[in-house]
């Protein structure tokens, strides 16, 4: 019986329950960070949506660079290697698009290049990530086997 | 800024309820213009809310909603957006176009360019009772129509605000028609500076 596990916005989960499905609904700008030990089948899914924590504000996971580094730190503290670690990515969407609409800091790419830059800055092992159009994106992650999958609201689907 | 503002302090969720009655009132009025057609609002609500939930208001963060977005520019800076089903959508481009309700057309480019319209005035109408009452000028950005997931659509306005605090502070209006049985929400979200000033 299929599980979901829904992480909300500036949410992290972590499980290794085999029936469950970790799924970050509907991504914008924000980007949804899957990480996967396959030896310990122990699955986390960050769910961020700036690049960058300042000021040391509270919550972790609302940012790509500290919530990576929550959600390893979590993974760890469940059992994860760190050198067994697979991560995937995928949003960072640009939802404006219109003639002189204020996208003033495309965020969603920001958040994409963040992600890209603390998983090469951490070496940590990066397999696939899907970001950028402008259209959001719903990601599944399988605890059962690690596999990612990434649903666009016109119905394309397809594995990362 | 010297002292962290609560969004769940009494006295400015007052203040801008104030000023959101104020500012609802007309927008509803110019709506109700524009279309030919009453518009009833309901009393706006103002309410601080965690942002992992701020989707689910509106059927949940992968429900296909259109949204029409609209930033406030000038003295008063924050966020608009018309949230509606695809129905309801279609409904009020029919209703903007004359056309019949079974009329389907799809959201093309005419469709659309008349949402775009609706988001315009309503934020227009809405920015000037309150810029008035303050005594100040703001002005809306151009508008901005996207038809994707709820979750995706809020991110445009959530980033902002999400980047201060991790409640945002949101004034929910729906706006309803006599005629034909249709419901849009009216989301507003104030800059933490605008709020600010809300209170002097």
């Amino acid at each position: 019986m299929e599980q979901v596990i829904t992480v909300g916005l500036a949410e992290i989960a972590v499980s290794d329950n085999p029936d469950a499905v970790l799924v970050a609904f509907g991504l914008g700008s924000c980007v949804g960070v899957c990480a996967y030990d396959p030896v310990r089948k122990l699955a986390g899914l960050l769910h961020a949506m700036l690049p960058q924590q300042r000021n040391g504000d509270g919550n972790k996971c609302k940012y790509v660079d500290s919530g990576v580094a929550e959600l390893l730190s979590q993974l760890m503290a469940r059992g994860a290697r760190r050198e067994q670690l697979t991560f995937r990515y995928a949003g960072g969407a640009q939802m404006l698009t219109a003639p002189g609409m204020t996208d003033r800091f495309n965020i969603g790419k920001q958040n994409a290049e963040m992600a890209h830059s603390v998983l090469a800055r951490e070496k940590l092992q990066l397999l696939a990530s899907d970001t950028g159009g402008h259209a959001g994106r719903t990601v599944r992650l399988f605890v059962a086997n690690g596999r990612v999958q990434v649903r666009m609201i016109n119905g394309d689907e397809r594995a990362l | 800024m010297a002292q962290k503002l609560r969004l769940d302090d009494q006295g400015i969720q007052s203040a801008l309820q104030r000023m959101a009655e104020a500012g609802v009132e007309n927008a509803a009025a110019g709506l109700s213009q524009m279309i030919g057609q009453r518009i009833t609002m309901s009393v706006p609500r103002v309410t601080s809310v965690p942002l992992a939930s701020v989707a689910e208001r509106v059927g949940g963060p992968e429900a296909q909603v259109v949204g029409i977005y609209v930033a406030a520019e000038g003295d008063l800076t924050g966020h608009m957006m018309l949230i509606m089903g695809l129905d309801d959508a279609q409904r009020l481009v029919n209703l903007l176009l004359g056309q019949v309700d079974d009329c389907v057309v799809g959201l093309n480019a005419l469709g659309r360019s008349a949402l775009a319209e609706v988001g315009n005035l309503t934020a227009s109408f809405f920015l000037n009772a309150i810029a008035s009452l303050m005594q100040c000028s703001a002005r809306p950005s151009p508008p901005a129509v996207v038809v994707d997931m709820a979750g995706a659509i809020l991110d445009i306005m959530l980033v902002s605000a999400g980047e201060l605090s991790d409640d945002i502070l949101l004034l929910e209006t729906l706006f309803e028609s006599e005629g034909r049985q249709m419901t849009i929400l009216f989301w507003v979200l104030p800059d933490l500076l605008t709020l600010e000033s809300l209170l002097l």
